[in-house]
């Protein structure tokens, strides 16, 4: 695995001094992916050259040694490596951690360097409220990043964030990661990217043309599935709005633990697989409940955990692979979607 | 006719078998019973509310010896969704039988969470069963196999039941 969250800024641009400074290209972190493609950093339709990345999410892992969650996640790893061809890179959708500890985001770390590609990194809430990201910032770098590469524009954000319900509770950092730990029990309300990433986010694509193609990962889905569970961004509206001025755009999201596909607008939105446990569908009528997965079995505790990889083509359209460690997929999804 | 002892027989329930039957509709104590008063149900309800609490609590991990490996039924059964207690019993086929709510509970405790079995009679158990039941309330009791993941109650806020939140595990 190439670090490029953890690239020194002495790094950067040494690569981007060979390459030529043109990579600096609307992007605050756009220097992680310079090294990958310079000569495409320039976005626009008709510039994308085919490629395939993978993404793997929500591994909780546990600080127990040789936990079974700790095999999923090195099995997914090993499906990256032998995908043909390999993806250009890898993005990891956020909850490398259950309970936020600094070894747990270790263990991840250590897991995902087997990686033969690049790996992009956005955080989940189990990663983040033990210490509010300390952590995984020492580990991942900046939670909010974008770079160009071969010809589509790739934004990750923060979406997990809440207002400070701890302090007036007197709760301490264990207590605040407890309730954030609990899917049903939004004690801190909705999470969402909050302002000062929005405006990042205007910032970002401002000088970018409407025929960018546009990919956005958050741990949590850019649309309103069900609240309850924080299956929802509560300013996912907003970054819709700030989206909207393109033709296309791609959202591709953690946290539900399940095959999803929604499309609003110009954004089509596809959930993935975790790598620990599936999480069941809620009462909501999906806009397209082929793409809802089977019925896990309890009885394989790999039924229903799996990975993803997505073929982009020249057009922005892309085949969207999940790959699950079970058989689980419709027929509808049986062989990709597009997106 | 001539009257043979059978017939005797007939003829007599024939006359007695209306009597009985009201007497039957006078004294059935679900047809005549009073109902109960406010107050008892107010207890009555209290009182399954606080097992379903504790039921809440269990599945959420409070009892240490229901795991080893740090999971909880609530990792992959938010709100209880996907536990199926209105399909139970039913066959299961990772099991090979047909079986009850508490004997998946079981299966979940020492499978998934390699945690030691709660006691099948215990007050835990019946808190289990109470949390999951009541958080189905509603919904078509169809004993067989769940072909897909089904869903629990539709819950806006707070833990699925009456109940004012009082600390961390709890909505506003």
């Amino acid at each position: 695995m190439t670090d490029f969250n953890n690239m020194t800024r002495r790094d950067f641009f040494t690569i981007t001094g060979k390459a030529g400074l043109a990579t600096m290209v609307a992007s605050a972190v756009g220097a992680n992916f310079g090294m990958v493609q310079v000569a495409e950093a320039a976005v626009g339709k008709g510039k994308v050259t085919p490629f395939r990345f993978a993404i793997l999410t929500d591994a909780h892992l546990f600080s127990q040694a040789d936990h079974k969650f700790d095999a999923m996640l090195e099995k997914a790893v090993n499906d990256c490596n032998n995908m043909k061809p390999l993806p250009d890179f890898v993005l990891y959708c956020g909850d490398i951690a259950q309970n936020g500890t600094d070894d747990q985001l270790q263990k991840g770390k250590r897991i995902l360097s087997k990686l033969k590609m690049p790996l992009k990194v956005i955080p989940g809430e189990h990663d983040w409220y033990l210490d509010m990201g300390a952590a995984w910032r020492g580990h991942f770098g900046s939670p909010t990043w974008s770079f160009d590469h071969k010809g589509v524009h790739f934004i990750g954000m923060n979406s997990i964030l809440v207002k400070d319900f701890w302090t007036p509770a007197g709760m301490t950092a264990k207590q605040r990661m407890d309730t954030m730990e609990m899917l049903e029990s939004p004690i801190a309300g909705p999470w969402g990217v909050q302002a000062e990433q929005l405006d990042w986010l205007k910032k970002d694509v401002k000088n970018l043309k409407p025929d960018t193609p546009v990919v956005v990962f958050t741990h949590s889905p850019l649309w309103d599935y069900y609240p309850r569970w924080n299956f929802q961004t509560s300013d996912a509206p907003e970054i819709r709005d700030i989206l909207k001025k393109f033709e296309r755009v791609m959202s591709f999201h953690g946290h539900v633990h399940q095959t999803l596909y929604n499309k609003i607008g110009n954004m089509g939105s596809v959930g993935t697989l975790s790598t620990s446990w599936p999480w069941p569908y809620p009462d909501v009528k999906l806009a397209y409940p082929d793409h809802q997965m089977y019925r896990s079995d309890p009885g394989n505790i790999e039924d229903g955990e799996g990975s993803q990889y997505i073929d982009l083509e020249s057009n922005f359209t892309a085949m969207h692979h999940y790959q699950p460690f079970g058989d689980m997929l419709t027929p509808a999804m049986k062989n990709g979607f597009k997106v | 006719m001539k009257l043979t002892t059978k017939n005797r027989f007939d003829i007599a329930m024939g006359l007695i078998a209306p009597f009985v039957l009201l007497g039957l509709l006078v004294s059935n104590p679900a047809a005549a019973r009073e109902p109960f008063t406010a107050a008892e149900l107010a207890e009555q309800e209290k009182a399954l509310l606080t097992v379903v609490d504790h039921g809440r609590d269990l599945w959420h991990g409070t009892l240490p010896s229901m795991s080893t490996n740090g999971l909880a039924c609530g990792n992959c059964h938010p709100d209880a969704a996907a536990s199926n207690p209105q399909t139970f019993p039913k066959y299961q086929a990772n099991l090979g039988k047909v079986i009850a709510i508490r004997d998946m509970i079981n299966w979940c405790i020492m499978a998934p969470q390699m945690g030691k079995a709660l006691d099948v009679n215990g007050d835990d158990m019946i808190a289990m069963e109470a949390y999951t039941t009541y958080m189905h309330r509603g919904i078509k009791i169809e004993p067989g196999l769940a072909t897909k993941q089904t869903s629990a109650i539709v819950v806006k806020s707070g833990p699925g039941f009456p109940k004012k939140g009082s600390g961390i595990g709890y909505d506003k």
